[in-house]
């Protein structure tokens, strides 16, 4: 009787073997060297927001083809997922505000800001985020948020540090400020219904809210430093270690794309309709941030201090290591 | 998600959900109720928004969506995106298949084997597949392998289970039978054990393919991966609310025709079945 099993038997351990063995399988793509055509394949992490638009832009003039590097953008996931995957290496760079760089650097991830992604206005009247409040509020200015409820996207993050030093800066208390997690896309419904008493949105929520008939009460990022770098791509240090001339390669290529897109706002305005779905009635009247190579160290001191105030980490860190 | 972690019923096909003989065909008609009721849908979504019951930002009117799904019909993006997440759905939905098949046939006949896995089983059917989405990100990144994770994980334990009911609901009168008949082990499968099993087994695929598609939807929306789910969410995050519901709608569509075609096949494999039969000659 069991001989006549055995076969059943070992075909059953054979599939289960199959199975665990793909499921094991790839994952670590990016180092395969040099492609057919001499490029260096990298791929870039990033979420499709209008922030990103030099990126594509860059790929788009061959700017990074230039400099020897065949660009794979992903989309998707968000910075949970991208920061540990360009840990892990599948990922060779990806884009995420400098609050949460900061707060990985501090958990010993090995990650290093190799480009600028973008920069704040400085204006308050222009600038791509906001403070709003919904039609006929009676907050009028960051003081008054004093126990009211905030939308920001993310405790515990850029959004609240931010909001916080507005409300401070403004004479209010920062400590009676009840912050609740809402995606941007549902933050315009929120205030509409009355759900939260302010949001803190981006681009193109900002100018859907201002349609709704919203008020901006403070401009958090231009209140918390004018030369403020919201945003920075980033990648390991491994690669950093195995493969310097290729990030060399990135940081310049990135560079290249932050001057063609602050220098071709309709360029960079048309890239949208690529990877995004906004609507082209509303590209027009969006509110860009400033692309350019700089990244501020002074607001990033800044930004350290505030980050320490709020608890978010326990000693400001050093920039001198944090960015190449 | 309660269909990934609730045991499926191990009801074979057909049983109670279809009135039979007399009763369809007197009953009223089913193709007119049922355009009636699209229809009714479509003008009560329609007048919801124009009547501001709710904003039209945040439910723009179905004329519009509609109009948004005809027109991201005509472009190659849309339908790349619907050949991904079905094959995303083909793959994960045959690899589950075959295992579940193969392994479920092997310890379903060894009692032994069954009874010393049936506690691991127990233990790792009710993980919600989702929950291993930080997993599959890990190890596949936004690539369609994490959506087969998820797909695979999901359906194998629902066509498994069915198949472990069938292989133990075998007739021991007609086994026995075919053994005095003198019919080998493999000859026995064919003709006894394999037929007893198949609606069991239908019951799984069908049940699987609904859940195969809800978790393909998920992985592309969440992890990213390629298809109408991530579709999705660069509409979303792109304030788009019409072309939002245009790929819900899309996506609604792919599930009806999936229904469809599965419950074809299962009328198509299980002909000579009771259950199919009876319907048929009625």
């Amino acid at each position: 009787m069991t001989a006549t099993r055995t076969p059943l038997a070992a075909l059953a351990a054979a599939t289960a073997l199959t199975l665990t063995t793909a499921a094991c399988g790839g994952g670590q793509g990016a180092d395969a060297g040099a492609s057919g055509d001499g490029l260096t394949p990298v791929t870039v992490g990033v979420l499709p927001i209008t922030a990103v638009a030099p990126l594509y832009l860059g790929v788009e003039q061959g700017l990074f083809e230039e400099r020897g590097l065949d660009v794979t953008i992903e989309t998707g996931g968000g910075g949970a997922t991208t920061v540990p995957r360009v840990v892990s290496g599948e990922l060779d760079f990806a884009f995420g505000n400098v609050v949460s760089l900061i707060i990985a650097r501090e958990q010993g991830l090995p990650l290093t800001v190799v480009a600028n992604g973008m920069t704040t206005t400085g204006d308050a009247d222009t600038d791509y985020s906001a403070l709003v409040v919904p039609e006929g509020s009676d907050i009028t200015s960051p003081a008054q948020l004093q126990g009211a409820t905030v939308a920001i996207d993310n405790l515990q993050n850029i959004g609240d540090t931010s909001v916080r030093h507005s409300v401070r800066q403004d004479g209010g208390d920062a400590a009676d400020i009840d912050f609740v997690e809402l995606a941007f896309p549902d933050m315009v419904g929120a205030l509409s219904n009355g759900q939260v008493d302010a949001a803190w949105v981006v681009e193109p929520f900002l100018t859907l809210a201002l349609r709704e008939g919203a008020t901006p009460v403070a401009a958090n990022f231009v209140d918390l430093h004018p030369e403020l770098s919201i945003a920075t791509y980033f990648t390991g240090d491994e690669l950093i270690a195995s493969d310097p001339e290729t990030v060399d390669a990135f940081t310049e290529a990135m560079n290249a794309s932050l001057v063609y897109a602050e220098d071709n706002p309709d360029e960079t305005a048309r890239i949208l309709t690529t990877f995004t779905e906004i609507d082209p009635d509303l590209i027009d009247d969006l509110r860009w941030p400033r692309f350019r190579p700089e990244i501020d160290r002074d607001a990033l001191e800044t930004v350290g201090e505030l980050m320490v105030t709020d608890g978010l980490i326990d000693s400001e860190p050093d920039l001198d290591t944090f960015i190449r | 998600m309660t269909e990934t972690t609730a045991p499926p019923p191990a009801v074979p096909v057909g049983a109670a959900r279809r009135p039979r003989g007399a009763a369809a065909r007197t009953g009223p008609n089913r193709p007119l109720l049922g355009t009636v009721g699209i229809v009714g849908f479509l003008v009560l979504w329609e007048a919801v928004p124009r009547l501001g019951l709710v904003s039209d930002r945040y439910l723009p009117p179905a004329s519009r969506v509609l109009a948004s799904l005809g027109q991201r019909a005509t472009t190659p993006q849309f339908w790349t995106a619907v050949g991904d997440t079905l094959t995303g759905w083909a793959l994960g939905l045959a690899i589950a298949l075959v295992a579940a098949v193969v392994l479920g046939f092997t310890l379903g006949s060894l009692p032994r084997v069954r009874a010393f896995t049936t506690s691991t089983v127990d233990f790792l059917r009710p993980i919600p597949s989702v929950a291993l989405i930080p997993l599959a990100v890990l190890m596949y990144g936004t690539d369609i392998r994490s959506t087969l994770l998820l797909v695979v994980y999901a359906c194998f334990w629902l066509i498994y289970i069915q198949v472990l009911y069938g292989v133990a609901d075998l007739d021991p009168v007609a086994e026995q039978t075919a053994r005095s008949y003198g019919l080998g082990r493999l000859a026995r499968i064919r003709h006894v054990l394999w037929p007893t099993t198949l609606p069991y087994l239908m019951t799984g695929v069908r049940l699987a393919a609904a859940v195969a598609l809800i978790l393909s939807i998920t992985a592309q929306l969440i992890i990213g991966s390629p298809g109408i789910g991530r579709e999705i969410a660069v509409a979303q995050s792109s304030g788009a609310v019409a072309s939002v519901y245009a790929l819900i709608v899309a996506t609604g569509a792919l599930g009806v025709v999936i229904n469809i075609g599965v419950r074809a096949l299962e009328r198509r494999v299980l002909r000579w079945h009771t259950s199919v039969r009876g319907e048929a000659t009625a």
